[in-house]
């Protein structure tokens, strides 16, 4: 298990503020953030790179932030890779075992089961720059990975990738996690990827972790106004609560299943909200009429806003948009549960 | 108006070629005399006692001041390059002092340094001699080029990725063997270049040699003092033969440094 102890760290203008974090054995964990928060700076300071100004790092009870890097078995992969630039792909995956005293065989061993995993083994004599971003993700991984490390670090590992080499990356990350079971932490700015990998996430905002825990709690019930934009809620609202009703202005009120009271932000999974030209007579007791303001095509979904005394944004797919026929001006109904209502 | 756009753009063009003409004609006499008129005096006068003593004080001083050149430079620059401390600017100036020095006051510099101080005469003591000796042709040049080297190694140093040599050590490497293994293969093209660059600037070093080494035929006789000597004595033939060996190295070590130069802006512009 590692644990990081209210950890303080500036460095110029960013800075880490009593910066706390738990990562359990064998976990993945996506640590989430937009661009500049300090998720880079946080993994360089669990590798070494960085001591603590304040708090401490442990990794299964012992005190690891006064080591050097290079007691820590911590294996760390850039973003652009940091592949040696002079080795070849074979050599570079070797770097770390041949400094240690370790028999040249095993070292080939090593090198061509791990080099096996990740496919890359027709690789083995190329030079990092007649790579493409994918291949040389592997031989970063394989590199990190060959000397078994206690934590994986890595570090936006898909951003970089061109779509399609992305998902089948994204793919491998979980099956090379379930083979190696190494406890892995790795940030990223896209909620997708923290769902379709992550064991448990945190939301990262200024140089504090603001929320973490099961990714689809977390995607489900936002702690913040910014953890819920950062995820993709579009629609946030502030309201007065009164018990279970929330009053977003004189004439509109939401219903929740929430009993809070006072001043209250609520969001809305744009997924959750359906789109209709009658109004729906079922359960859901949140449904407005509407006017629609803007049709966005995002591919596989279409994001469309309507304007019902608030501006609702619901993502249905192309194929029930084009069966209601929608264009901008349509009056349509705004329909969401009471349970898809998340208040803050 | 086309007309007159090409006019003026054959003007341009015409200064740029006569200006280079000039200079290239300009060069090619001036080191070409010397090598016409030289090298065949150097063919009779490669035997002579003198210029073997010279060429071979030459080659062995500026070896080893080039040496301990990359010994210190190597270290210096890292620090300069990787860390940030308090007094960096002020501690780079004054690294860099004796290159906007004239040789000549580096000279004086030293012997005053080595000749008139309680240190100078500890070392004088201990048997460590400066003043008109051949370890005073080191210290010379030395003090001249060190900073160049600093210099070259810095900017070498600055292109290479500090990430590079963390990552090295998250694989296990400790600072040193970090260094060893990544940082100096990436620097390697700039080191060569630095050295040979040294080397060249070691064998031509004068001024600052001449105050502190002095001219002795055949004791401090490095080339540049053997013309010096030479052409003071009216013996042309021999400054000549010692100035064509110095600009066939030079030469060499040009093409070198160029070609090295050359390819490591290629690698680190396509890392």
């Amino acid at each position: 298990m590692l644990e990081l102890r209210n950890i303080s760290l500036s460095l110029g203008d960013f800075k880490l503020d009593k910066f706390s974090l738990t990562v359990k054995e064998g976990e993945y964990f996506v640590l989430l953030g937009p661009t500049g928060t300090g998720k880079t700076v946080t993994l360089e300071l669990i590798a070494g790179l960085y001591q603590p100004e304040e708090g401490e790092v442990y990794f299964n009870g012992a005190r690891i932030d006064n080591l050097p890097p290079e007691k820590r078995q911590i294996g760390f992969v850039y973003q652009d890779y940091a592949l040696f630039p002079f080795l070849t792909v074979d050599e570079n995956i070797k770097f770390p075992l041949t400094h240690r005293r370790i028999h040249p065989k095993e070292i080939r061993q090593k090198c061509l089961e791990t080099m096996e995993m990740l496919g890359i083994t027709h690789l083995l004599s190329r030079y990092p720059s007649a790579l493409s971003g994918g291949e040389k993700q592997r031989t970063a991984l394989a590199r990190a990975l060959v000397c078994s490390p206690r934590i994986l670090l890595l570090d936006e590992p898909l951003s970089a990738l061109d779509p399609s080499t992305r998902e089948s990356l994204q793919e491998e990350l979980k099956r090379i996690h379930c083979i190696t079971g190494t406890t892995t932490i790795h940030i990223s700015h896209d909620f997708k990827e923290a769902l379709a990998l992550a064991d448990r996430i945190g939301v990262m905002h200024n140089g504090v972790l603001i929320q973490h825990g099961d990714p689809v709690e977390v995607f489900k019930c936002p702690a913040s106004e910014f953890t819920a934009s950062f995820l993709g809620s579009c629609n946030i609202f502030r309201g007065e609560a009164d018990g279970s009703c929330v009053k977003l202005s004189e004439y509109i009120q939401v219903f929740t299943l929430d009993q809070k009271h006072g001043r209250v932000s609520i969001s809305i999974r744009p997924e959750d909200i359906i789109i209709s030209q009658d109004p729906v007579s079922a359960s859901a007791r949140n449904s407005f009429p509407g006017v629609v303001t803007s049709i966005i095509n995002q591919g596989p979904l279409f994001k469309i806003e309507a304007d019902c005394g608030i501006a609702l944004t619901s993502l249905i797919t192309g194929k029930a948009a084009t069966e209601m026929e929608l264009a901008i001006g349509s009056e349509v109904w705004m329909t969401f549960k009471t349970t898809a209502v998340n208040v803050i | 108006m086309i007309k007159n756009i090409r006019a003026g753009d054959l003007t341009f063009q015409g200064i740029i070629v006569l200006a280079g003409g000039f200079m290239l004609i300009f060069t090619a006499a001036a080191v070409g005399l010397v090598l016409i008129r030289g090298i065949p005096g150097l063919i009779s006068s490669i035997s002579s006692p003198e210029i073997q003593f010279s060429i071979a004080l030459s080659l062995k001083t500026s070896a080893v001041s080039t040496l301990s050149c990359i010994i210190i430079a190597i270290p210096v620059a890292y620090g300069l390059s990787r860390y940030h401390f308090r007094g960096k600017t002020l501690t780079a100036s004054i690294l860099s002092i004796p290159v906007s020095l004239p040789p000549l006051v580096s000279g004086t510099a030293l012997l005053l340094l080595f000749g008139t101080t309680t240190l100078g005469k500890e070392l004088s003591q201990a048997g460590v001699e400066f003043v008109f000796t051949p370890l005073g042709i080191i210290a010379a040049q030395f003090f001249v080029n060190a900073p160049y080297m600093i210099k070259i190694m810095k900017s070498t140093l600055d292109a290479v990725d500090p990430r590079l040599e963390f990552v090295a050590r998250t694989l296990g490497l400790n600072q040193f063997e970090a260094f060893w293994r990544v940082t100096l293969p990436m620097a390697k093209n700039g080191i060569i270049a630095g050295t040979v660059i040294t080397f060249a600037r070691g064998l031509g070093e004068f001024g600052a040699a001449l105050m502190l080494a002095g001219a002795t035929r055949m004791k401090t006789e490095i080339l540049p003092l053997s013309i010096y000597l030479n052409i003071s004595t009216g013996n042309l033939e021999m400054a000549l033969a010692a100035a064509s060996v110095l600009i066939i190295i030079s030469v060499a070590a040009l093409f070198i440094f160029e070609a090295l130069g050359g390819s490591f802006y290629e690698t680190s512009r396509n890392k």
